[in-house]
């Protein structure tokens, strides 16, 4: 039963959206956006979006993608259609990451002001903030949407936040500088990189139990992204200065392969159907396009100086 | 004896002034209810840039301690005697290498963290209780061997920080606290200002803040997180290693340990890494 209901929300989810098929990849130091054309692997348009671009993210709907300008203090909408900003709003200060919520609102850490911030995007209207600790950095939205993580990198927490109330319902310690966190497709597992200690964690998101550790071998190892595989069985976590993406076991967090990509690896989406994993490789400013079934890199694209983050709309 | 508190409501702050009971001074909507009060005690000089990296490690230990139910004060002592009648969880000290011995003497189940000092014949005692955030001139002066090794005619001194130093965080760390303390983060407001940041963490994580166990987890493998890039803990002489900047005219031309010249992981390669056998 459950099983054919979530099939049905997948035929649903897949029906209305066929996306553009392009993918979005943030460039911080030239202030721009690449559009990949993912059929082709090559950039169709460089879109310029203002200062110091990093987080990016797509709507539900696929109807546009939200790009943080962390240099302007806002977030530019992108037309997926036409590439052009269609408009941009106001969303804080120095705006990093952030996740889409399955409703349409947004969620921004905003670093130096030790708060999260809750838009919605198609008024530029904020309608909430919540108050994290030093440096907050990733941000996670459940699949239900009833939770949100922020990662606070100076304070080495997972705050939990229960939507709609918006209210911290724990804080989860983990090793130093917790970078980027994902849910499990049920929202009771979250996985969290992070960078100093050079470190997955794996956690029960309503008890806070640590259900496991696992220290990348490489000591050149500065994980950012953390993405599941749509079976929920692989963990892609990107590794930084260790020039690699490691696919772990989300069960046991053993490490299954390393994936050698391009220079300082920061950011990770996956395509809609699993079989592509996009990642920034911001020193060799390029993108690397994983095969998932095979493990290998089947593309570099050349892409802007120093990539940061990327979305697929599919 | 005086007492300062970092950061909270007026209000608060005179309870705990006058009480020196345990703070609600607890503002999240998560925080626990009973925050437990931590003590820190700092001896040094009153107007320095140690105790102004010390009242920044403690606004931010404040910031972290208010999700998880911990709550930090700062007790200013004068001496050994002073530290001692505190019964703090930690001393912090910015003072002169015989007066780090006598601290360490008179609290021998308790951390005291130099912050000031860099004399390296106190480091080469390996007195257990005595830890060094502020590195030794020995740890510099290998660092500006290596700099002249890559680079001959490169005159750069070493340094702990630099207030012009941005990467891995570095720069939100010197906005917040020339924010904070009205002036640009010094060497020692680094030393003062790590000393504090990571016995904090060492408390949350080890979920205690008696002393002995907190000198026990902050001597084990904390990859305690000085945004400097690196992770730091203490070697076994009780200098914490950590990544130098080298700076040149005022700016930062390079950092130690110096790549090409050593691997740049090789934080053991500034200074004496262990003891004297």
């Amino acid at each position: 039963m459950r099983t054919a209901l979530i099939a049905l929300l997948v035929l649903v989810a897949g029906a209305s959206q066929a996306g553009t098929g392009r993918v979005f990849v943030s460039n911080e130091h030239d202030d721009t956006v690449s559009v990949i054309d993912a059929s082709s692997n090559e950039v169709i348009k460089t879109v310029p979006v203002g200062k110091r671009p990093r987080g990016v993210g797509v709507a539900p709907d696929g109807s546009e993608v939200y790009v943080a300008v962390s240099g302007d203090n806002a977030i530019a909408v992108l037309d997926p259609q036409s590439l052009e900003v269609v408009r941009t709003f106001e969303s804080g200060d120095d705006p990093e990451a952030f996740d889409v919520h399955p409703n349409g609102n947004i969620y921004i850490s905003n670093e130096e002001d030790a708060k999260a911030s809750v838009y919605n995007p198609k008024t530029g209207e904020k309608i909430a903030e919540i108050e994290v600790g030093i440096e907050p950095e990733g941000v996670a939205v459940s699949p239900d949407g009833s939770r949100v993580i922020v990662t606070s990198e100076s304070t080495n927490m997972l705050h939990i936040i229960a939507v709609p109330e918006h209210t911290i319902v724990a804080n989860i310690l983990v090793g130093a500088r917790p970078r980027a966190a994902t849910f499990s497709a049920d929202g009771k597992i979250a996985y969290a990189t992070s960078e100093i200690s050079g470190e997955v964690k794996k956690v029960d998101v309503e008890t806070g139990t640590i259900l496991g550790r696992m220290p990348l071998a490489d000591d050149k190892a500065k994980p950012k992204d953390v993405l599941l595989s749509r079976d929920g069985k692989r963990l892609f976590v990107a590794g930084g200065r260790a020039n690699s993406i490691f696919v772990l076991d989300s069960d046991s967090l053993e490490v299954l392969e390393t994936i050698g990509v391009g220079k300082r690896v920061w950011g990770l989406a996956l395509s809609r159907d699993g079989k592509r994993l996009y990642t920034t490789d911001g020193v060799d400013h390029q993108v690397s396009v994983i095969d998932t079934q095979k493990n290998d890199v089947v593309a570099t694209v050349p892409v802007g100086k120093f990539p940061w983050g990327v979305a697929i709309d599919d | 004896m005086s007492i300062l508190t970092a950061r909270c409501p007026a209000s608060h702050c005179a309870l705990l002034v006058i009480a020196l009971l345990v703070a609600p001074c607890v503002t999240a909507g998560a925080a626990a209810a009973d925050a437990r009060t931590v003590r820190v005690a700092f001896v040094g000089e009153d107007d320095g840039d140690a105790l102004r990296g010390v009242r920044q490690g403690l606004d931010e230990a404040n910031a972290q301690g208010r999700f998880l139910g911990w709550q930090y004060e700062l007790v200013t002592v004068n001496d050994a005697a002073g530290a001692h009648a505190a019964a703090p969880a930690v001393v912090v000290a910015a003072v002169p290498a015989d007066a780090l011995r006598t601290l360490a003497a008179a609290l021998p189940d308790t951390a005291v963290l130099n912050v000031g000092n860099d004399d390296d014949s106190v480091r080469m005692q390996c007195i257990p209780n005595l830890l060094h955030t502020l590195p030794s001139a020995a740890m510099r002066a290998d660092a500006e061997a290596q700099w002249r090794e890559a680079h001959p005619d490169s005159r750069a001194t070493a340094r702990a920080w630099h207030a012009t130093f941005e990467k891995y965080a570095a720069a939100q760390l010197n906005r917040r606290y020339q924010e904070s303390q009205g002036q640009p983060m010094s060497d020692r407001a680094w030393a003062g200002w790590a000393a504090v940041k990571l016995v904090a963490n060492g408390i949350v994580t080890a979920n205690t803040a008696a002393p002995a166990q907190v000198l026990g987890h902050i001597r084990g493998d904390i990859a305690f997180d000085g945004q400097k890039g690196a992770d730091m803990s203490f070697r076994e002489t009780g200098q914490l290693r950590q990544p130098l900047l080298l700076v040149e005219s005022d700016a930062i031309v390079g950092e130690a340990p110096v790549r090409g010249v050593v691997d740049s992981g090789n934080l053991d390669s500034l200074g004496r890494a262990t003891c004297p056998r």
